[in-house]
C-alpha cells in the first residue's frame, strides 16, 4: 500500500478492477430480469414518493442513484444506447457487464489487460462485420410487415406487448410513416423520419386498447374564452410567440408627463396597441390564434367577436410543430423592415379544421387536415398515470425502432439468434487466430451468449439445453459439417418441422406465450419467419457500445478518491 | 489505509430499500388488498361512511371511494397506484370509484395462487388481458340493454340506483329530480355523434351552490344562476323583473395603467385637475354603461364607491368581484356577452334572457338570484342542509349522480345492478375458459372468480348469509344467459334487479372493468421494488410513510 501525500484513498491493481467489475455486475443484475418478452417491470419510488413503473433499462438505471464511478459508466452507456438507438438498453448493459466479468477473470490468469482490450476490439470489429454482411436482410424485400414486426419485437418486452402488440405496432408504423419527410443535404438526398414531431397525448381513462393514432395535431390546451367557437373550419392559423397582453413599457423605463390629461391617454394607448395588434392579425384573415404567451381578456373579446378562436399559453414545442405542420411561420415580433408593425397573411398556416374535444375530464384542441405535413398524434389511454408514463416510454422505443429500421434498411432476427450466430462465428475466428488475443476473442464469443441465456432464464426455460442446441444450429449454418445428423437433432428440437440449412442462421429461442405456458422446456424456431426482427443497426450499435464501455473500465488500474475537502476558514470577502 | 479486499462495494445508494422477486409481487398484492379493504364497506345501499381527519385537522365524512382515497396517506407504492385508479374512474365516468378499487384488489388477490403455483407473471398478464377483451364482449352482448335516454322514467331509475347507495337515501326522490332537471336543462346535442346521444358539460355548466341551514328538502334547481353577493349600494333595487343584464370583466374605478408613469405636480391647480380627471374618468365609464340601459351590472373586478353612486342614481343594480366562472355562467344563462371595455358596449351585449333578479336572504347571508331564464344553457343546484359536512357529502353524491345521468345520455345503455352484471360476466368467462390452452387457463378463471367480489361485498355489507346468496346466484346464472338476478343491497337477498329497478350505466361498468384489470396487470408485471432511491441524507427509511408529501389534501374541504 502506498500512501499519498494528498488527503485521499487509493486503490490500485487487481483490487480496483475487482471492485469495478463487482459494481457493474451488481448493476446488471438489477436490470437482468427485465430483458425479453417475459421480462418483468421494476417499480421505483423516489424519496418524495413518486412512483415509476418501468421495463426500460435506461430509465431504471437513470432513476437509481448510482454512486460507484465504474457503475456510472454503465448508466451512461444505457443512456447513450437510448439516444442512439432508442431500444436495447438492457441488452447493452448485460453485455458490457459480462464482457467485464470475463475480462477480469482473464486478467486474474495473467493476461495483460491491453491484450484483452486488443482482443475485444478485434472481436467487436469481426462481429459487426459479420452481422452487416451475413446476418442482415434488407428491408426493401420485406415491406411494411417487416416494420410492423420490428416494432412488435421492441414492444414485446413492454407493457404494450402481448395481446396488444398488434395494435400498437401498427400504430407506431403509421405514426412514423406519417412523419416521412425529404431531406437533401451534402450527403445526398433521402428521407428522414423525425419522430420527435410525433405528439403523444396521455389521458387516463378508458382502456389501453382504446389508445389511437389521431389524424391531425392535438394540443393539451383549450380556447381562451368560452365565448369563442368550439369548431373552426378552413382554419387560418396564426402562430405567435408574442405577448398579447396589455402593452407595457420595458422594465425601468419611465414616462414623465406634464399634463394630467396625458395620463389617461397613456392608458388608452396601452389598450389600443394590443387592440391594433389583434385586429391586424384578424384582418390578415386569421381565425385561429395560438400564442405561447398570454392574451389580455380585453383582447379576447375582439377575437371572439370576429368568430375566431384563440389559445394562450401553448407550449413552445407544440407551437413549433403546429407551425411546421400547417405551414405557418412563428411570429416573434410584429415589427417589419420599415419599423412599422404589420402582419402578413403569408405567415398564416392552414388546416381543414380546428376543434375542441373533451376526453375524460380534459379539453384538447385538435388541428386536422394540416396543409403542409401530415401530423400525427398518438392518444394514449390507460388506467393510471404510472401506466401512461410507461406506455409512452414503450411507444417511444417502438417508434425509434421503426425509424432505425427505415433508415438503416436492414433487419436481423431477434430472440438470441444474432448473438448466438455471432458468438459461433467469433469463436471460429478465435481458433484461427494465432496471437495472444485469441483468449480474449474467445471470451468475447462466450460473453455474447449472455443474451440468449438470460432470455431463457427469464422465461424459466432450460437454458443449458436450449443454448447447446442453438449453438449447434448456428454452427451447422456456418460450417460444413456432418449435416445430416445435426439436422436430425434440430428437427427433434424444432418440433418436427423440416429444417433447411440456409434458415438456420435465423434460429433463436421461441419465447411466445404459448411455448412458455405450455410447460415445455422450450424450443427453437426460425425467428425470421416468426417475425421477431430487430434493426441491424441496433444490434451493431449495442455490441460496439458495450465493448467500448467494457474497455473503458478494464483499462483502469488505479482509483484515487480525494476526501471531501472540509471547508477551510471563511475567505475574507 | 484500509485493506480493500474485504471492503464492501457500494454501487447504489445504501438507503434504497429493495424487495424483489416473489416477495415484491406478494407485497404489492397485499398492499392492493389493504387499500381495497379500507373501502369495501362503502359499497352498496348499506354503505357506511368514513370519517377522515386529515393532517391539517380538517374533517371529511364520506362514502365516496375517490374522496376517501384522496385523503388517506399511504406509503406503499402499489397502494398509491391503486389510489390513482379511483381518480381515473372519477374523471372518466364519475361513479363506480369504490367498485373499481374493490375489483382491482380482488383481481390481484385472485392472482396470488397463480403466482404461488409458479405461473409466470407474463402469462398471468396475458390471460388477464384476454379475459378483459372477452368480458367486454360479454358485457356488450349479454348485459347491455339499450334504452331511450330521453325517457325520464329510464333516467329516474338509473339515478335512483346511484343515489340509493349514498347518504341522502331518504331524499332519494328529491335528489333524483334535481339531477334530472339539471341535466335536462343543460344537455345539448353533441356534434359528430348519433342524434340520440347528448353531451352535458357538468364541469362548466352546472354549479352546485351549498348554503348551510334550512333542510335538504329546500334544495332545488334554478333555471339560472345564484351569486353569493349582495347589491353594492343599499339604494339599489333588490328585485327586478325581466332584468337587462350587462356583464363586464373590467373595473369600474380609476385604475393605473400597466406602464410605469409618474406625474410631477408643480402647482395646486394641477393637483385638483388630476383628481377631477379621475372622477371624470369614472363618470365617463358609468355613462357608457348607463347608455345601454341595463338593470343589473355585474363585473368580475371592482366598482368604486363613486361608480356605485352613479349607477345607483341611474337606478341600476351593481354586483362586483364576481368569480369569473360565475360570470361565464351568467352569460350562458342570460345570453349576455362579457365586455372588457365599457366604451365598446353595444345593445347586443345586453342579456335579456333572465326572468327575475332578486336578492334573498338565506340563513345569514344575502344571495343574488338570476332565475327563470328562458333558455338557460347553465344552471345552478341550490343545496340546503344541516351542516357543512353533510352538504359536502351531498355535493359529492350529486356529482356522481350527475355523471351517471350524463353517461347514459352519452351512451344510452344500461346493465343490471346489484352484482347481476358481474355474475353474468363471471359465467361468460367460465364458459370460455375451457378453450384456453396451457397455464393461462388458471389466471383466466381467476378473473371470473374475482368478479364475484361485487355481489359478495354487497351481501356482506348487509349482513346476509354470504355463502347461501352466492351459491344461489351462481346457480341462477348458470341456468340462463343473462338473468337480471343480483343481490338486493337492502335486504341481502337474491332478487330480480329488473323488478327492483336497479340499473347502472354501461359506461361505468365497462370502465371499472377496464381500469381494474389493466392496473392489476401493471402491478403483476413488477418483480422489483426499489424505494427511496433518491434519499440523500442518512434519515432512515423507517418513517418513510410519513415522509410522502400530502400537500393539497384538504382540497376536499375547499370545493366551492
Amino acid at each position: 500500500m502506498t500512501s499519498l501525500s494528498i488527503d485521499g484513498t487509493r486503490t490500485s491493481g487487481s483490487d480496483v478492477r475487482a471492485q469495478n467489475v463487482t459494481a457493474c455486475l451488481a448493476l446488471a443484475n438489477v436490470v437482468r430480469s427485465s430483458l425479453g418478452p417475459v421480462g418483468l417491470d421494476k417499480m421505483l419510488v423516489t424519496e418524495i414518493g413518486d412512483v415509476t413503473v418501468t421495463n426500460d433499462g435506461a430509465t431504471i438505471l437513470n432513476l437509481l442513484e448510482v454512486t460507484h464511478p465504474a457503475a456510472k459508466v454503465l448508466v451512461d452507456l444505457a443512456r447513450q444506447q437510448d439516444e442512439e438507438v432508442g431500444d436495447g438498453t438492457t441488452t447493452v448493459v448485460l453485455l458490457a457487464a459480462e464482457l467485464l466479468r470475463r475480462g477480469n477473470d482473464l486478467v486474474k490468469t495473467g493476461v495483460h489487460p491491453t491484450s484483452i482490450i486488443a482482443g475485444y476490439k478485434m472481436a467487436m470489429k469481426e462481429a459487426c462485420k459479420y452481422i452487416r454482411d451475413d446476418l442482415s436482410v434488407p428491408v426493401e424485400r420485406l415491406g411494411r410487415d417487416c416494420l410492423r414486426n420490428a416494432a412488435r419485437t421492441a414492444l414485446s418486452s413492454k407493457v404494450l406487448g402481448g395481446e396488444m402488440a398488434d395494435a400498437f405496432s401498427n400504430m407506431a408504423v403509421d405514426a412514423v410513416l406519417a412523419t416521412k419527410s425529404k431531406r437533401e443535404n451534402a450527403f445526398g438526398s433521402g428521407y428522414t423520419y423525425p419522430i420527435k414531431s410525433i405528439n403523444v397525448l396521455k389521458c387516463h381513462g378508458k382502456s389501453m386498447r382504446e389508445s389511437a393514432l389521431l389524424s391531425g395535431y392535438g394540443i393539451n390546451a383549450t380556447r381562451a374564452s368560452r365565448a369563442m367557437p368550439e369548431h373552426v373550419s378552413n382554419a387560418k392559423i396564426a402562430c405567435m410567440d408574442v405577448d398579447l397582453r396589455r402593452a407595457k413599457l420595458q422594465m425601468g423605463v419611465q414616462m414623465l408627463v406634464n399634463n394630467p390629461n396625458e395620463l389617461n391617454r397613456m392608458q388608452e394607448r396601452e389598450l389600443d396597441i394590443t387592440r391594433d395588434r389583434v385586429q391586424m392579425v384578424l384582418k390578415a384573415g386569421a381565425n385561429v390564434i395560438l400564442t405561447t404567451k398570454g392574451i389580455d381578456d380585453m383582447a379576447l373579446k375582439y377575437i371572439s367577436d370576429a368568430g375566431a378562436l384563440a389559445i394562450r399559453r401553448v407550449p413552445k414545442a407544440d407551437l413549433k410543430r403546429v407551425a411546421k405542420a400547417t405551414g405557418a411561420t412563428v411570429v416573434v415580433s410584429f415589427a417589419d423592415l420599415s419599423g412599422e408593425e404589420s402582419f402578413d397573411a403569408g405567415l398564416l398556416g392552414q388546416a381543414a379544421e380546428v376543434t375542441e374535444e373533451h376526453i375524460a375530464d380534459t379539453a384538447y384542441t385538435f388541428i386536422r387536415g394540416c396543409k403542409a405535413v401530415k401530423a400525427a398524434t398518438v392518444l394514449l389511454r390507460g388506467p393510471s398515470e404510472y401506466m401512461l408514463d410507461e406506455m409512452e416510454r414503450s411507444l417511444h422505443d417502438a417508434l425509434s425502432i421503426v425509424k432505425r429500421t427505415l433508415e438503416s434498411n436492414a433487419v436481423v432476427s431477434g430472440g438470441g439468434a444474432v448473438e448466438t450466430g455471432v458468438s459461433v462465428f467469433v469463436e471460429n475466428f478465435a481458433t484461427a487466430l494465432g496471437s495472444r488475443e485469441q483468449l480474449a476473442v474467445a471470451e468475447f464469443a462466450e460473453a455474447l451468449l449472455v443474451i440468449p441465456k438470460t432470455l431463457a432464464v427469464n422465461a424459466a426455460l432450460d437454458a443449458t439445453e436450449l443454448l447447446a442446441s442453438l449453438r449447434t444450429a448456428h454452427y451447422v449454418s456456418q460450417e460444413c459439417v456432418d449435416e445430416a445428423s445435426a439436422l436430425a437433432l434440430l428437427e427433434r428440437l424444432g418440433g418436427g418441422a423440416a429444417v433447411r440449412r440456409e434458415d438456420l442462421r435465423h434460429y433463436g429461442l421461441d419465447l411466445s406465450t404459448v411455448s412458455i405456458s405450455g410447460g415445455s422446456r422450450g424450443r427453437l424456431r426460425n425467428n425470421f419467419a416468426a417475425g421477431v426482427l430487430e434493426p441491424a443497426v441496433s444490434k451493431i450499435k449495442s455490441i460496439q457500445l458495450a465493448t467500448e464501455a467494457a474497455i473503458t473500465i478494464l483499462r483502469i488500474d488505479d482509483s484515487i478518491k480525494i476526501t471531501e475537502a472540509t471547508m477551510p476558514e471563511e475567505p475574507e470577502s | 489505509m484500509q485493506r480493500y479486499g474485504q471492503a464492501p462495494v457500494y454501487i447504489i445508494n445504501t438507503n434504497a430499500e429493495r424487495t424483489s422477486g416473489r416477495q415484491a409481487q406478494l407485497s404489492n398484492v397485499a398492499a392492493a388488498k389493504a387499500v381495497a379493504d379500507v373501502i369495501r364497506t362503502t359499497l352498496g345501499p348499506r354503505a357506511m361512511l368514513k370519517l377522515i381527519l386529515d393532517a391539517m385537522g380538517g374533517v371529511v365524512i364520506t362514502s365516496d371511494g375517490n374522496a376517501i382515497l384522496r385523503e388517506i396517506d399511504v406509503g406503499h407504492p402499489a397502494a398509491k397506484a391503486m389510489i390513482d385508479l379511483a381518480r381515473t374512474q372519477d374523471e372518466e365516468v364519475g361513479d363506480g370509484t369504490t367498485s373499481v378499487i374493490v375489483l382491482a384488489g380482488s383481481l390481484l388477490a385472485a392472482a396470488e395462487p397463480c403466482l404461488e403455483g409458479g405461473v409466470h407473471p407474463t402469462v398471468i398478464v396475458g390471460a388477464y388481458m384476454r379475459a378483459l377483451e372477452d368480458a367486454l364482449e360479454v358485457l356488450d352482448r349479454r348485459c347491455a340493454r339499450p334504452v331511450d335516454a330521453q325517457d325520464d322514467a329510464v333516467l329516474r331509475q338509473l339515478v335512483h340506483t346511484c343515489v340509493g347507495t349514498k347518504i341522502m337515501d331518504v331524499h332519494r326522490e328529491l335528489i333524483t329530480q334535481l339531477v334530472i332537471d339539471a341535466v335536462r336543462l343543460v344537455s345539448q346535442v353533441a356534434k359528430g355523434t348519433t342524434p340520440q346521444s347528448r353531451e352535458v358539460d357538468i364541469k362548466h355548466n352546472i354549479r352546485i351552490e351549498k348554503v348551510p341551514g334550512g333542510e335538504l328538502s329546500g334544495s332545488r334547481v334554478l333555471r339560472g344562476v345564484l351569486l353569493n353577493k349582495d347589491v353594492l349600494h343599499p339604494q339599489m333595487r333588490r328585485r327586478i323583473e325581466q332584468p337587462r343584464v350587462v356583464l363586464l370583466d373590467c373595473p369600474l374605478e380609476y385604475k393605473k395603467g400597466e406602464s410605469q408613469a409618474s406625474v410631477e405636480v408643480t402647482n395646486e391647480q394641477d393637483w385638483d385637475q388630476l383628481l377631477r380627471l379621475e372622477e371624470e374618468y369614472v363618470q365617463q365609464l358609468c355613462n357608457q354603461v348607463i347608455a345601454v340601459k341595463p338593470d343589473v351590472v355585474i363585473t368580475e373586478k371592482g366598482v368604486s364607491d363613486l361608480a356605485a353612486h352613479f349607477l345607483a342614481k341611474a337606478n341600476i343594480t351593481a354586483l362586483r368581484r364576481v368569480r369569473r366562472t360565475d360570470n361565464q355562467r351568467v352569460a350562458l344563462a342570460t345570453g349576455a356577452r362579457i365586455v372588457s371595455r365599457p366604451e365598446e358596449l353595444q345593445a347586443a351585449d345586453v342579456g335579456t334572457g333572465a326572468g327575475l333578479y332578486e336578492v334573498r336572504k338565506l340563513g345569514d347571508e344575502y344571495f343574488s338570484f338570476l332565475e327563470e331564464c328562458r333558455e338557460p344553457r347553465a344552471c345552478t343546484i341550490l343545496l340546503r342542509g344541516g351542516s357543512k359536512d353533510v352538504l359536502n357529502e351531498v355535493e359529492r353524491n350529486l356529482h356522481d349522480a350527475l355523471a351517471v345521468a350524463r353517461n347514459v345520455l352519452r351512451d344510452p345503455r344500461l346493465v343490471a345492478g346489484g352484482g347481476a352484471a358481474e355474475m353474468t360476466l363471471r359465467q361468460g368467462l367460465l364458459e370460455r375458459a375451457g378453450a384456453i390452452e396451457g397455464a393461462a387457463q388458471l389466471p383466466y378463471r381467476a378473473v371470473a372468480q374475482a368478479l364475484e367480489v361485487i355481489p359478495r361485498t354487497l351481501a356482506e355489507n348487509c349482513g346476509a348469509s354470504v355463502i347461501r346468496v352466492m351459491t344461489r346466484l351462481r346457480a341462477l346464472h348458470a341456468q340462463s344467459s343473462d338473468p337480471p338476478m343480483g343481490v338486493d343491497g337492502i335486504t341481502g337477498e337474491v332478487a330480480n334487479m329488473a323488478e327492483l329497478g336497479v340499473f347502472e350505466s354501461y359506461a361505468v361498468k365497462a370502465q371499472s372493468i377496464k381500469t381494474a384489470i389493466e392496473s392489476a396487470c401493471m402491478l403483476l408485471r413488477i418483480d422489483d421494488v426499489l424505494s427511496g432511491v433518491r434519499k440523500k441524507d442518512g434519515a432512515g427509511g423507517a418513517q418513510e410513510s410519513g415522509g410522502f408529501d400530502r400537500s393539497g389534501e384538504d382540497a376536499g374541504n375547499e370545493v366551492g
